[in-house]
Parts: structure tokens; C-alpha cells; sequence
């Protein structure tokens, strides 16, 4: 289902104007959302029965994507595969329309073909993000240990592995960034790292419903931009391990959090009724002085 | 409307004048403004007209546009994204308004300094400008003398004509036509040729004034094409009838979507078009893979 919705994302940028020449726009039916409700349907404390519900769901996800996902045009694979391209030289010209052309004479492709980009590096980071959360999803679906972690650590391990795939773009990482913080090219990052970050609570085994399923996402969000900005200014030997304690510590503050924020709702709660248990006693306690008070000077 | 009509009665009057050719009408008939000609014509009748606007081209397009049509131009190069290196085709380019800003802008400081030393920067830039008649050559290379440019290489002003390209196959990165392609008698020839010059991964650009769809606007514009221009082509260039058929020759081009889908027959991939000014121009690009 991702993968759809990643190709998905790649075509996003080509229909800004009208095309002709393009396969009927697949059907874009698939959005997360709709994968969440399909897992919870299992009950949210059982953590074996979820896993296999949820390959299931994904199992018949897949066979109705084959169905339905067209051919891509000969323009877009051509595209895909000057990107590819492209990213070898990035590490040495960095997200720029140079390495671009660069991969475009590669493919054997006149460097022309940059042009039609929609938004030049934008589309080759973007390329770079889907890429990355599909080796990530093969990852997973070629059999990934998680059974014998709890939660935390499935979560830390994954953030892990999907960080580790920018160690080769480190030193030109912040530039990414600073693309994909553009604001013309803010939608598309952010649905992308929406998916990623649903991704990976999916696969943590994630049962939540309603208000907590934005709440993890955020959450998640958070922990995985700061650990990766983090990670630019690692320079700790041992390949980045100072960024992997910074994750799982991050990571185990999330957790707490919630376990926090349920302290904080009883406590708000036992606060409550004190107080109002207080309040009522004083206020019993001025009803009677008054009456007394009161009867006192009747009696004048 | 009562200003189709003036047209058509105006456009029946040079009808009568020319009804020698138009009497001798066979099937391969195309179309000079609203008028039917034979097509051997057209090509003389074109040459005529460019003949005859080739010293005032720019200020008129400067009048009758308001000057929009540098900012049109400006967009046409801006998509093209002109690399240093590339080799570029600009038919019917004849005062070289697409090939000097792609010069300027595969030249420009900026480029040069993000320029990094690469086997390949080394293929020098060539931009050739490709127009079937002289007269507007001419202009052109004054134009690019006076900005200095006359003896610069990387400026090639060819002559020769859209549909029958003295070009090699697969030679060309990039082939604009900016406001030519509607002057052409056989629109399929020029795709056609256009798309054997590209190499692969080549882009092609047309800007071209096109259809207008919004309601309101496209009567105001419609009053303006009949009614203004051909007055300012005669106060201007002293010549009526080449604007006269300027704004019919827009008016008999085929709208946008018609145009794309002809672009696609020749075998370009990936065609699209966008409006400006509502769609009075309209740029429509497209990749030969």
C-alpha cells in the first residue's frame, strides 16, 4: 500500500499542469488512514495477535494494488531512473540541478530532460525519501527481529535503521533539509515523513485509535527530526553511537510522556475533587457562622 | 458580433484581390489568416509579411503587448533550464529574442561560478538561431553586434526552414519556436522535424499565442485583435494587412488541447501546456525519449 502511495508521491509533482500521454490517474483511494482502521480492529492490548492481523491486511492491500496500479509512463520510469542516478553524485555536487545533469548523462539521457522537473532538487530529495522508506518497508518484510523487543526499543530500532540510510548523504544532508523546508516544498515533505512516521508505528504494532494516533505520529514526528538534526553534528567515533543514545533516550521520554500524562490527568483529578471537597467544607463552615452570627444578633 | 463581420468583410475584400490564386483552389488548401491559399503559397505570402515587419518586429511587439511578451519570453527560457554545454535550436527565431536570453542565462555570473571543473563543462555551448527568412536574420545579427555578441561563437544564425531542417538527427538538447509555429503551412511537419533534431531526453518549447475560453475577457480580447492592432500596425510599420493577418492566423491555429494532442502524434512524451494571460499565449512543452 505504501509503495502505490510512494509512486504516488513521485507522480504528485507532474500534475500541476494538464497532461496528455499519461495512463488513467490511478485510483487514489489508499491513503493511512485506512490501513489504521483495518489493525484495529484487533484488541489493543493483545500485542501476538496484532502482528499477524496486520500482515494479513497488508497481504490483501498488496494483492489489490497489483490490480490496480497501471503502468507507469516511459517519461516517469526515464525520470526515476535519471534520479537514481543522480544520487550517486550528490555525496560530491550535493542536491543541486549539477548532479542532475551529471546522472542524466549517466543514463545517457541529455541533461535536458532536468528541466521538466517540476521543482529540480525538490524532486530529487523527494526521489531520495521514497526510496528510503521503501528499502525500509523491504527491510521489514524481509524479516526484521522485533518479536523479542518491547516497544521502545522495536521503535528505536527502526528510527535507527531508516537513519542510518543518510549516513552516505551526511555531509550534504543539511541541504536537504533546508529544501525541504522551502514552503512550496513543504506539503510533499511533510506527507512524506507522515507516511514514514505511520510506517513505522504500523510495524511497532500499533493498536491505537482516534485522538492517540495523532498523538503517537506527533510524537514519533518529533523524536525522529530532532534525532536527525542531531545526527548532523555527530561526530562521535563508532559510527554515530552518541545519536543512537540521544534516540533511545528520546525515545524513552515518548513513552514516558504518556505514562506521564496519565499521572497528570489523575492527579488534576484528586487536585479536583479536594478542592472541591475543600471548598465545599468552607463554604458549610461559613453557612453555619452566619446562621450563628445571625441568630446572635436576632436575638438583640 | 458586429466586429466579425467588418472582419470578414474586410477579409473578403483581399479575398478578390488575390481570387486569381484562390480560383486555381485544389484539395491541399491551408489557411494565411482567414483566407484559404494554396500551399505553396502560404510559405511566399509568410515571407511577405516578415518581410515587410522585419525592421519594426520588436516595437510592435513591444505595442501590441504592453511589453508582457519579454516576461513570456522570460518564462519560455526559465522552463527550458539552459545548461552550459547544451546545444540549442530556436526556429523561427529570426531577431534572436529566445537565443540571447539563453545565452544570458547559460552565461550568466552565477552559472559560471557554480560551474565545476567536469570533463563535460567543456563542450561549448551552441545556440542556433534557425529562421526562413533573411531579412529577420539580419536584425538579429545587428541586434547581437550591438550587444557585443557578433563574433561570438556560441551564436549560429542559420537559415533554412522549420519543416525541412538542415540539422542531423539526434543533435539537438533543446528546440524552442517562440510565436513561429502558427506561420508554419504543415504544423506536422514541423513537430515532426522538431523531434528528429532532439536527442533523447531533448526538450521542445513553443510559446504561442492561443485560444481564449473566459468569457469576458475573451471579447475584450477579440475587440483588441481586430480592432486595435491592425490600426497600430498601421501607424507603426505602415503595414495594416501583415497585422491584419497576425490576429487571424492566431484566431485559425488550433487551440491548446488540439495542439498538445498533434505535439504527442509526432511521439513526444510527457506534453503539457500552461496559460498565460488567461490564454492569449500559452506555452506547451514536451520530451523526446
Amino acid at each position: 500500500m505504501f509503495r502505490t502511495a510512494a509512486r504516488r508521491l513521485l507522480g504528485a509533482g507532474f500534475t500541476t499542469s494538464r497532461l496528455l500521454r499519461l495512463p488513467k490517474p490511478r485510483p487514489t483511494t489508499i491513503i493511512p488512514y485506512s490501513y489504521c482502521t483495518s489493525s484495529t480492529e484487533s484488541p489493543i492490548g493483545n500485542q501476538s495477535v496484532n502482528p499477524n492481523q496486520s500482515d494479513t491486511a497488508r497481504e490483501e492491500g498488496h494483492r489489490r494494488d497489483e490490480s490496480s496500479r497501471k503502468p507507469r509512463a516511459e517519461f516517469e520510469e526515464e525520470q526515476a531512473r535519471v534520479l537514481a542516478a543522480s544520487l550517486r553524485h550528490v555525496p560530491r555536487l550535493g542536491w543541486t540541478e549539477e548532479a542532475m545533469i551529471a546522472g542524466s548523462r549517466d543514463v545517457g539521457v541529455s541533461p535536458s530532460i532536468v528541466g521538466s522537473f517540476s521543482r529540480k532538487e525538490a524532486a530529487l530529495v523527494e526521489y531520495f525519501m521514497d526510496d528510503c522508506l521503501q528499502l525500509l518497508i523491504d527491510r521489514v518484510d524481509s524479516g526484521l527481529d522485533l518479536q523479542n523487543l518491547i516497544p521502545s526499543e522495536r521503535v528505536s530500532k527502526l528510527v535507527s535503521i531508516r537513519l542510518e540510510m543518510q549516513i552516505p548523504y551526511m555531509s550534504k544532508w543539511p541541504q536537504a533539509l533546508s529544501i525541504q523546508a522551502h514552503p512550496v516544498n513543504v506539503p510533499t515533505s511533510f506527507k512524506q515523513r507522515a507516511m514514514l512516521v505511520d510506517e513505522i508505528w504500523h510495524t511497532v504494532g500499533d493498536g491505537a485509535s482516534d485522538l492517540d494516533w495523532y498523538v503517537k505520529r506527533t510524537v514519533l514526528g518529533g523524536v525522529y527530526s530532532t534525532t536527525e538534526i542531531y545526527m548532523l553534528t555527530d561526530d562521535s567515533p563508532a559510527e554515530y553511537r552518541d545519536t543512537w543514545a540521544f534516540l533511545d533516550d528520546r525515545v524513552k521520554d515518548a513513552f514516558d510522556l504518556k505514562k506521564s500524562i496519565q499521572e497528570a490527568k489523575y492527579f488534576a483529578q484528586d487536585i479536583g475533587a479536594g478542592v472541591g471537597k475543600s471548598f465545599q467544607g468552607l463554604m458549610n463552615g461559613v453557612m453555619q457562622t452566619m446562621s450563628t452570627r445571625g441568630g446572635r444578633s436576632s436575638a438583640f | 458580433m458586429a466586429l466579425r463581420s467588418i472582419s470578414r468583410r474586410f477579409g473578403s475584400r483581399v479575398l478578390s484581390y488575390r481570387s486569381s490564386s484562390v480560383a486555381s483552389l485544389h484539395s491541399h488548401a491551408t489557411s494565411f489568416g482567414f483566407q484559404q491559399v494554396k500551399e505553396e503559397e502560404k510559405s511566399k505570402l509568410v515571407g511577405n509579411v516578415f518581410t515587410n515587419v522585419a525592421s519594426s518586429y520588436d516595437i510592435m511587439n513591444d505595442v501590441m503587448s504592453g511589453g508582457l511578451h519579454r516576461l513570456w519570453k522570460e518564462r519560455l527560457v526559465g522552463k527550458l533550464s539552459p545548461f552550459a554545454g547544451m546545444k540549442h535550436l530556436d526556429v523561427a527565431g529570426g531577431t534572436g529574442d529566445v537565443a540571447f536570453r539563453i545565452f544570458d542565462a547559460v552565461n550568466s555570473v552565477k552559472r559560471r561560478a557554480l560551474r565545476k571543473v567536469d570533463e563535460d563543462s567543456l563542450e561549448e555551448t551552441q545556440i542556433y538561431v534557425c529562421d526562413i527568412n533573411p531579412n529577420m536574420l539580419n536584425v538579429g545579427k545587428q541586434r547581437a553586434a550591438e550587444r557585443g555578441l557578433g563574433d561570438n561563437k556560441a551564436l549560429v544564425w542559420v537559415e533554412g526552414d522549420a519543416e525541412a531542417l538542415s540539422f542531423d538527427d539526434n543533435s539537438m538538447d533543446g528546440y524552442t519556436i517562440a510565436f513561429g509555429i502558427r506561420n508554419v503551412t504543415h504544423i506536422e511537419k514541423a513537430l515532426a522535424e522538431a523531434y528528429r533534431v532532439l536527442k533523447r531526453g531533448g526538450r521542445f518549447l513553443c510559446l504561442e499565442l492561443s485560444h481564449v475560453d473566459i468569457p469576458v475577457f475573451k471579447d475584450v480580447y477579440d475587440l483588441y485583435s481586430f480592432k486595435v492592432i491592425p490600426n497600430l500596425g498601421e501607424l507603426i510599420a505602415g503595414d495594416r494587412e501583415s497585422y491584419q493577418y497576425l490576429v487571424e492566423s492566431v484566431r485559425r491555429f488550433p487551440p491548446q488541447e488540439k495542439f498538445a494532442t498533434m505535439i504527442a502524434d509526432a511521439g513526444f512524451e510527457k506534453v503539457e501546456y500552461e496559460n498565460l494571460v488567461g490564454g492569449v499565449v500559452a506555452i506547451h512543452s514536451a520530451i523526446k525519449l
